[in-house]
This record gives structure tokens, C-alpha cells and sequence, in this order.
């Protein structure tokens, strides 16, 4: 029979190896990212970052793209998160536990359902009616592409901020309540500021979801590799990372400096990505540490 | 229903996708072009019938880029294009020794939205087509219509339809389009992003043609040329429709090429709008 110390030891040693690997991966992943986008680097310099024209075999200036991923991802963030917030603190705070499973199997219904689907209803519903409502001549823009990017996020959003402010134990809204604070203004002062880690992780994730998103926005944002003009108006067609891979990576294998350049791509979106999060981390411990 | 082909498109795809595969030498993987996809879809599943065995043969969209990059680097048995190779991808992918199998031929048709051909726009110059994809034109009114700024509707890059179309245009069939202002890849999307608009205008295979989406004819002189006109032999935008090979092809590959230049094959290449092999004559 095995020792309940050489169990552990064998657990310890599993769960170092599997973590070890997850994290190795990762870092594969990234080394192989900057070694098939070198060449672009090479042949286009800081040009590929700060380009403005992409035309495969010609030129390769990653700016529009990288612009339509940034700016859709928190144009949807800033439009899904009031809702979460406000979603969330009603199911956390207000609903009985029966209400609040209902609400929250419905949300994590809504959040597994395929990006496919949502863009078929963009292309359908949503994009004709932001033609409509905004007087446009064309309903596939960046703010169309944000705005359903925000509703695809949501549901993720509203039920992670959810488990956040469930996890604030109970005897904190009991004091709260003791002192005389009303349950509305427990939330307030108590209970989201307790949450803050919980809430910012909800976001980091819904934030990884609308940047990867892909088909979604592939056929809602118009799918023009130029700028905008002037650059703030969203109501214009432009291009994100994730649809600029999916309309030309399966024809691009193998063809050089094009493929090299999507992976350049790639490697902006992976950084950015991870430039949000730690810039999240640091956020919050400096709101600890205050 | 506007985006119903949309729909169904993905759906078919999803369910070609699906099937239980048979042994390894009885399934058959094609790619690339959505201007050849359904007709292929329809011979494969005409095929499968009569070949009297299990077969399983996939079709994918993608483009016809992506249709010579399959064949090429082998991730797909056959490619499926609606255009020449480029001499680029010639270069690119020359030791795969690329084989074209031409099944039929198309005529691309410049399109609008049915509102701009109701309201008086039903033919266009070639320097009206240029001008418009280039930005000089872009309101309605200029070329004889509605006081309404111009959806010009592009494809991506490496698309049949593009090179067939900007071929003729601009006498390039990799032009750029500064006047664009959404680019599409599928017929589908195409189609559907053209039926949704008011004001737009686009290049379609004549086959996707439909109630919402109009073909314009092409003025040369004081001709109107109409894609839909099979008696009208000088239309001038045709391009081949072919399945791609790396070398030779071999085995259920072979059987399914020849099955598509048979009778029964090019039956259903008549049937689908585009013409067959044997009437290359009637298309310039």
C-alpha cells in the first residue's frame, strides 16, 4: 500500500510537471510566433507596425488592424460592462437563490453559444439596423462590429462579476446592514469594493473572448484593411486581427513573406492581449497596496 | 429571406463535413472556390450514388486561392478554382507541379442592389466600373441614378471572381480597389451583403444572380452586353471554372474529375447556369 506521504509527493510532482507544461506551452507558442513573423520584421522594420497599407505582395502595415482590434475590443467593453455590473448586482443581491440559478443558467447558455450564430444575426438584424438607426449607407462598421462584440461578451461578463460578488462572504453585508447602511448602499460601499479582483478578472476574461472573437466580427466590420477618416469615426468599415487572419491565413500557407505577416499579426494580438492583463495584475495590486 | 442562402450554405457545408468516413483510399477532400463549390457539391453527391461503394467525398469553401494552396501543399486532393493560376502561384508552388482540369466556364457579371436597377441603373461603361472602384464616382446620380452615395462592394484578394472581373476593369486582375468600401470573400457573402444594401454594386458569378441582386449589362460602344444572355457571345468577362491537381491525379481523385468532364458531370454543370466543357465556343 502506498504512504499518504508518497501520495502527496507523487501529486506534488504531477502537478508541477502538468503546470510546468501548461506554461511551456504557452511560451512555445510565443517563441514560434516571433520566429515565423521575423522575416516581415526584417523586410518591413517598425513600417510593419505603423503601416497603413496592406496588400499582400506589395506592402504589409499592420496599423488598421491593430487599431480596429483595440478600439472594438473596449468600444464592446465599455458597452457591455455597465449592464454586467448592474446585471450582476441584481442577481447577486436581489434575487432569491432560485431566480439568480435560473438567471444564471440562462447567461451561461447565452455564453457558449457559437460566434457563428451571433454573426449571422449581425449580418441579419444587427448590421441593417444600425444602417437604419444611424442614417449610414452601409451597416458594416467598426461600432457594429463593437456593438455585437459587446452583446457576445456580455452574458460572459454578467455571470463571472456574478460568482465575484456571491464570493464577498455574508457577514459583511451584516455589518454593513447594522450599521444602518441600506442594502443598495451596502453593495456600493461594501460589497464591489471587496469584489474589485473578482470584477477585474471577469473583465480580463471577457476581454480575451471579444479580442480572439473571429467570425463574428469577420462579418459585421466590413472588412477594409484601411483606417478610418478621420480615425475616430467608428461608424466606417475597417478590419480587426482575428478577421484579417480568417479571411487570409488558409490562402497564405506557405507563401512567404504574406504568411510571415499574419503571423506578425498574431504575435501583436498576443501581446496585447497579455500587455492588458499584466497592466490588470499591476492595477490591482497597487489598488491593494493603497 | 436574405441571408437564407447564407444559412444554407453553412449548413450544407457543416453536414458534407459530418459524415462517417470511410477507409482512407475511399475519401476524397476538395477545396477552394465558392463559384465551383456547388456544382461540385451536386456531382459528388451524384458520384457517390452511382460509384456502388462507400465513398466520402468533402467539399470546402475557401476561395480559389485557397483552392491552389490546397492542392498544393496537399492538405486537399483536389483544389477547385474559378480562375488561371497566377504566374505567381506557378512560381510559388512550382514543385507541385500544378494541373488545371477545366470543367465548365463562367461569365462574371457586375451587379447592383435591385433598388439602383429599378431606379434606372441597368448598364454600365467599363470607365464607369474603373471610376467607381477607384473613387472618382461615388454617387448613384453620376452614372444615371438615385442621389445616393455608392456601397462599393470588393472581394478579397486572391478570389476568381475578382481576378476575372478587375482583369477586364482595370486590365489587372490584381488591382487595387481605393474606392471599396467592404470586402467580401464567398459568392454568399457577396450575394447577401449586396441584397442587404440599397446602394450597392459588386462582381457575382452570373448563377448568383437573384431577385434582390441585379446584373447590370456592360456598354461597349453602342452595345449593352447582358451576362444572362447566352446568345450574346462577345460578353466580355468569362473565366474558366477547374479543379486543380498536384501532378497527375490518381485513384477516387481521377474517377471524380472524369465523372465531372462525363456527360452526366457536365449535365450538371449546364444545369447550374455556367457552361459546359463543349461550350467553350460560346463564350469568348
Amino acid at each position: 500500500m502506498f504512504q499518504p506521504r508518497s501520495i502527496a509527493i507523487f501529486f506534488r510532482v504531477l502537478v508541477t510537471v502538468l503546470a510546468l507544461t501548461a506554461t511551456g506551452l504557452i511560451v512555445l507558442f510565443f517563441l514560434f510566433l516571433v520566429k515565423e513573423s521575423l522575416p516581415v520584421f526584417q523586410a518591413e522594420g517598425v513600417g510593419f507596425l505603423t503601416g497603413r497599407d496592406w496588400w499582400a505582395g506589395e506592402s504589409y502595415g499592420a496599423w488598421p488592424m491593430i487599431f480596429g482590434s483595440a478600439i472594438v475590443t473596449l468600444l464592446a467593453l465599455g458597452l457591455a460592462l455597465p449592464f454586467a455590473l448592474a446585471g450582476a448586482v441584481v442577481a447577486s443581491e436581489f434575487l432569491s437563490s432560485r431566480l439568480r440559478w435560473w438567471a444564471k443558467s440562462l447567461m451561461e447558455l447565452f455564453a457558449g453559444v457559437p460566434g457563428i450564430v451571433y454573426g449571422l444575426l449581425g449580418v441579419g438584424v444587427l448590421a441593417p439596423a444600425v444602417k437604419e438607426f444611424f442614417g449610414l449607407i452601409d451597416g458594416n462598421t467598426l461600432f457594429t462590429a463593437a456593438l455585437l462584440l459587446g452583446i457576445m461578451v456580455l452574458p460572459t461578463l454578467l455571470t463571472l462579476a456574478d460568482d465575484a460578488l456571491h464570493a464577498v462572504p455574508g457577514k459583511f453585508r451584516d455589518q454593513a446592514q447594522s450599521l444602518g447602511l441600506s442594502r443598495l448602499r451596502t453593495v456600493w460601499a461594501v460589497v464591489l469594493p471587496q469584489a474589485k479582483a473578482g470584477l477585474l478578472g471577469a473583465v480580463f476574461l471577457g476581454l480575451g473572448r471579444a479580442m480572439g472573437e473571429t467570425i463574428a466580427v469577420m462579418l459585421v466590420i466590413g472588412g477594409r484593411d484601411r483606417m478610418p477618416a478621420p480615425w475616430y469615426n467608428l461608424f466606417q468599415p475597417g478590419q480587426s486581427i482575428p478577421s484579417k487572419l480568417g479571411r487570409e491565413a488558409a490562402e497564405a500557407v506557405g507563401a512567404g513573406l504574406q504568411w510571415n505577416a499574419l503571423m506578425g499579426l498574431g504575435l501583436m494580438l498576443f501581446l496585447m492581449v497579455l500587455g492588458m492583463t499584466v497592466a490588470g495584475h499591476l492595477f490591482l495590486k497597487r489598488g491593494r497596496a493603497a | 429571406m436574405k441571408i437564407s442562402g447564407f444559412f444554407l450554405a453553412a449548413l450544407l457545408c457543416h453536414a458534407a463535413s459530418t459524415q462517417a468516413a470511410p477507409a482512407a483510399e475511399n475519401r476524397l477532400l476538395v477545396m477552394g472556390s465558392t463559384t465551383v463549390l456547388p456544382v461540385a457539391s451536386l456531382a459528388a453527391e451524384e458520384f457517390t450514388r452511382r460509384s456502388g461503394r462507400e465513398v466520402s467525398i468533402t467539399i470546402n469553401p475557401g476561395g480559389s486561392g485557397v483552392g491552389v494552396n490546397s492542392a498544393a501543399t496537399g492538405r486537399a486532393s483536389i483544389g477547385m478554382i474559378s480562375r488561371e493560376i497566377s504566374s505567381d502561384e506557378h512560381k510559388r508552388f512550382a514543385e507541385a507541379r500544378l494541373k488545371t482540369h477545366v470543367i465548365g466556364h463562367d461569365r462574371v457579371a457586375c451587379v447592383v442592389s435591385s433598388e439602383i436597377y429599378q431606379a434606372g441603373v441597368q448598364s454600365l461603361s467599363r470607365e464607369e466600373i474603373r471610376a467607381i472602384y477607384q473613387g472618382t464616382i461615388t454617387n448613384w446620380k453620376e452614372v444615371g441614378g438615385p442621389d445616393r452615395e455608392i456601397v462599393v462592394v470588393d472581394k478579397e484578394r486572391h478570389r476568381g471572381t475578382r481576378h476575372a472581373f478587375m482583369r477586364y476593369v482595370f486590365g489587372d486582375p490584381t488591382a487595387r480597389a481605393p474606392g471599396a468600401r467592404l470586402v467580401t470573400g464567398s459568392n454568399n457573402e457577396e450575394q447577401a451583403k449586396i441584397a442587404a444594401s440599397d446602394a450597392a454594386v459588386g462582381m457575382l458569378s452570373t448563377a448568383w444572380i437573384s431577385d434582390e441582386v441585379a446584373g447590370v449589362g456592360i456598354r461597349e460602344g453602342q452595345a449593352v452586353l447582358v451576362s444572362n444572355d447566352a446568345s450574346q457571345i462577345a460578353y466580355p468577362i468569362v473565366r474558366p471554372l477547374s479543379l486543380v491537381t498536384a501532378g497527375e491525379p490518381a485513384g477516387l481523385a481521377r474517377e471524380f474529375i472524369e465523372f465531372m468532364l462525363a456527360p452526366a458531370g457536365q449535365a450538371l454543370v449546364e444545369n447550374f447556369g455556367y457552361y459546359p466543357v463543349a461550350a467553350a465556343d460560346r463564350v469568348r
